[in-house]
């Protein structure tokens, strides 16, 4: 039957092909743009808070509750075999490392420099927890927990002077305070790109810097937490700061790394702004269709109500219409957003050259030379939903003004 | 029910721009089931405005008027739609068919709005396009009718729905003498065999020699109203 709502919509839709496609291509290709932009943001994001998740305390932390006011190696989390049980019940928790983290003070014979360290027992822990272990280019990683080596960022190297199987000795303070220190040779060279970590990193092993600060079997500085999606940190970070009791809290790396997570923010904001301008610019293209359109077709409508068209029902026309462009718009997005997105999701867009401009950091955060788009779910319902909502709302004043036509006026048979 | 349309002391009034403009003054007549009648009078006498009226698709100034016995101005805007749906046809001088609907489909309108069963609708709508002559037409678009094939198909969405009454304003305006004579005697045929009402208005002498009753109307009221001995 071909006087139904929809079918006189679809047919309406096309007797103006070309004002038709032209809109039609607005929402196609402002679909397209949203989903690439957001994809970018999705993936890229995502990307660099499992970078710094792996650099730093994971995707949430368990650690002192007082810590994060005051870094210090005496405020440990005891019973850390305990703390490790309860997070990896969690079902969002993948992977949880002991470790312990700090400033040290490394020495050569010539020089001395200050620089962040990471503790930990290799035997466990592998590229997945620590992303810069597959960027050690010369030497290799200590061979065990207690076996006596340190693995330098090759800059740091550079500037105590020392290479591979020299000996540095590495200075903390203990967990009473006092001033500690050990020799170990360098098994090492670590070289990201990153000036903050080839700089400034020192990574340890975790028994032998446990015994040197004087720590009990079962303390550790913090439990690093690694999840499926970084999304659940947040609800990780609540579940488990209930679970965990007193003498230890739990906090999402946005709370471990404020910069970062301001320069995401900063960046997922701006690009929501540029996407709400498209989204205008297209609503208003399909504003302009509709009305027009409407006003095209005044005396129609004049006898469609004069033949018993009711107004509710010339208002649903309309709308229809305006559904009929948000989805065939939508499917054409889809179409032609599927060849970009699959090359940029395979291929991606090479940075390199830009990040040799610009430094191959962001928030201390190393950043990967090559873009690719990687949407999530949610964002992707969040644009479909908007671009439906846009054309639909853009639609309301022309079916209004198409339900309140007055038929005498309009058919002008006075 | 005695009558079918019942008109009485109708008055409207318009404002066109500056300039106050009464297109009826005090129109009364009434209409009974089955009648086949002609409004006629000078351009700007109220003809149309007065075809308006009765079909509900403006309001008189004063005055009243009822649709079997429905008083319209006592109806809100979705009770004249439905009125309008169910109870009226209306044939316009410029044919108004929906431009993207077949024939078939202009037709079958009314009956859809109003829900019918669409295997019900089906079989009315062939038999009534039989019935106006357009067999095998029913799939063309107005773009691909004649004047007259446009026109017959629009008597068919105006009768579909068996209405009370059909209002015809300046049916053959827009066509040749011949087209005019085969769409009148169409009209009449559906008067005759479905008995179905119809209410010209015309300056059409040949309207004139078919109607059966021809109500004159001068400067908004009516000069005459004369039946013609059957």
């Amino acid at each position: 039957m071909g006087t139904g709502i929809a079918s006189m919509a679809w047919r309406n839709l096309w007797r103006n092909r070309r004002r038709t496609i032209v809109t039609l291509s607005s929402i196609a290709f402002g679909t397209m743009l949203a989903i690439l932009s957001t994809g970018f943001g999705d993936h890229n994001f995502s990307q660099m808070i499992d970078l710094a998740a792996r650099l730093g305390g994971g995707h949430v932390t368990l650690q002192h509750p007082e810590y994060l006011e005051m870094p210090t190696l005496s405020r440990t989390a005891l019973g850390a075999s305990r703390l490790r049980e309860i997070a990896l019940a969690d079902p969002d928790v993948e992977r949880a490392m002991l470790r312990i983290v700090g400033n040290v003070m490394v020495m050569s014979a010539s020089q001395s420099q200050s620089a962040g360290f990471i503790a930990f027992d290799p035997a466990v822990e592998d590229v997945g927890t620590i992303s810069v272990l597959d960027s050690i280019k010369e030497g290799e990683l200590f061979a065990s927990s207690d076996a006596r080596g340190v693995v330098l960022g090759a800059r740091l190297a550079e500037k105590l002077g020392v290479r591979i199987g020299r000996k540095v000795v590495y200075t903390l303070t203990d967990k009473h305070g006092e001033i500690v220190q050990e020799a170990a040779r360098v098994v090492g060279l670590v070289r990201t790109g990153a000036a903050s970590v080839d700089g400034g990193l020192c990574l340890l092993p975790l028994d032998r810097v446990r015994s040197l600060l004087r720590y009990g079997d079962d303390e550790v500085l913090q439990v690093a937490l690694f999840l499926g999606d970084q999304r659940a940190a947040q609800d990780v970070a609540a579940r488990l700061t209930g679970a965990v009791g007193p003498g230890a809290t739990a906090l999402a790396w946005y709370e471990i790394q404020p910069e970062l997570s301001g320069f995401i923010a900063m960046k997922v904001a701006s690009a929501w702004v540029i996407q709400l301008v498209v989204m205008l610019l297209v609503a208003a293209g399909i504003f302009n269709t509709l009305f027009v359109s409407v006003m095209e077709r005044l005396r129609e409508f004049g006898i469609m109500l004069a033949i018993g068209f009711s107004p509710a029902r010339l208002f649903s026309l309309i709308m229809c219409e305006s559904l009929w462009l948000a989805l065939v718009g939508l499917a054409l997005g889809a179409l032609v957003t599927a060849g970009p997105y699959w090359y940029l999701a395979e291929v991606g867009v090479d940075i390199s050259a830009q990040l040799e401009i610009q430094g191959a950091e962001v928030a201390g955060v190393a950043m990967t030379p090559i873009m690719h788009v990687g949407i999530y779910l949610d964002s992707l319902i969040v644009i479909v939903v908007a671009a439906l909502c846009a054309t639909l709302v853009s639609g309301l004043y022309p079916a209004v003004s198409a339900g309140r036509v007055a038929p005498v006026e309009s058919i002008r048979i006075v | 029910m005695s009558f079918i349309v019942e008109v009485e002391q109708v008055t409207r009034r318009y404002v066109q721009g500056s300039v106050e403009v009464m297109a009826l003054r005090g129109l009364t007549f009434s209409m009974r089931p089955g009648e086949f009648t002609a409004i006629v009078g000078p351009s700007g006498s109220g003809k149309s405005t007065a075809l308006n009226l009765i079909g509900g698709l403006d309001r008189p100034t004063t005055g009243t008027i009822r649709v079997e016995g429905r008083d319209l101005s006592a109806l809100g805007a979705r009770e004249l739609s439905h009125l309008r749906r169910d109870r009226i046809g209306f044939v316009f001088q410029a044919y108004n068919l929906m431009p993207v609907l077949t024939a078939y489909e202009n037709a079958e309108i009314v009956l859809a709005l109003q829900g019918v069963d669409p295997a019900e609708r089906r079989d009315r709508v062939m038999k009534l396009l039989s019935d106006v002559g357009l067999d095998g037409l029913e799939d063309r678009r107005p773009d691909e009718l004649s004047g007259g094939q446009q026109q017959r198909v629009a008597i068919a969405r105006a009768i579909a729905s068996a209405p009370a009454i059909i209002l015809a304003d300046e049916p053959t305006a827009n066509v040749d003498s011949e087209t005019a004579d085969s769409l009148l005697a169409l009209m009449e045929e559906l008067n005759q065999r479905r008995g179905a009402t119809f209410l010209f208005s015309t300056h059409d002498p040949r309207v004139m020699d078919r109607a059966r009753r021809i109500i004159r109307i001068v400067d908004g009221r009516v000069e005459s109203d004369e039946t013609k001995a059957s």
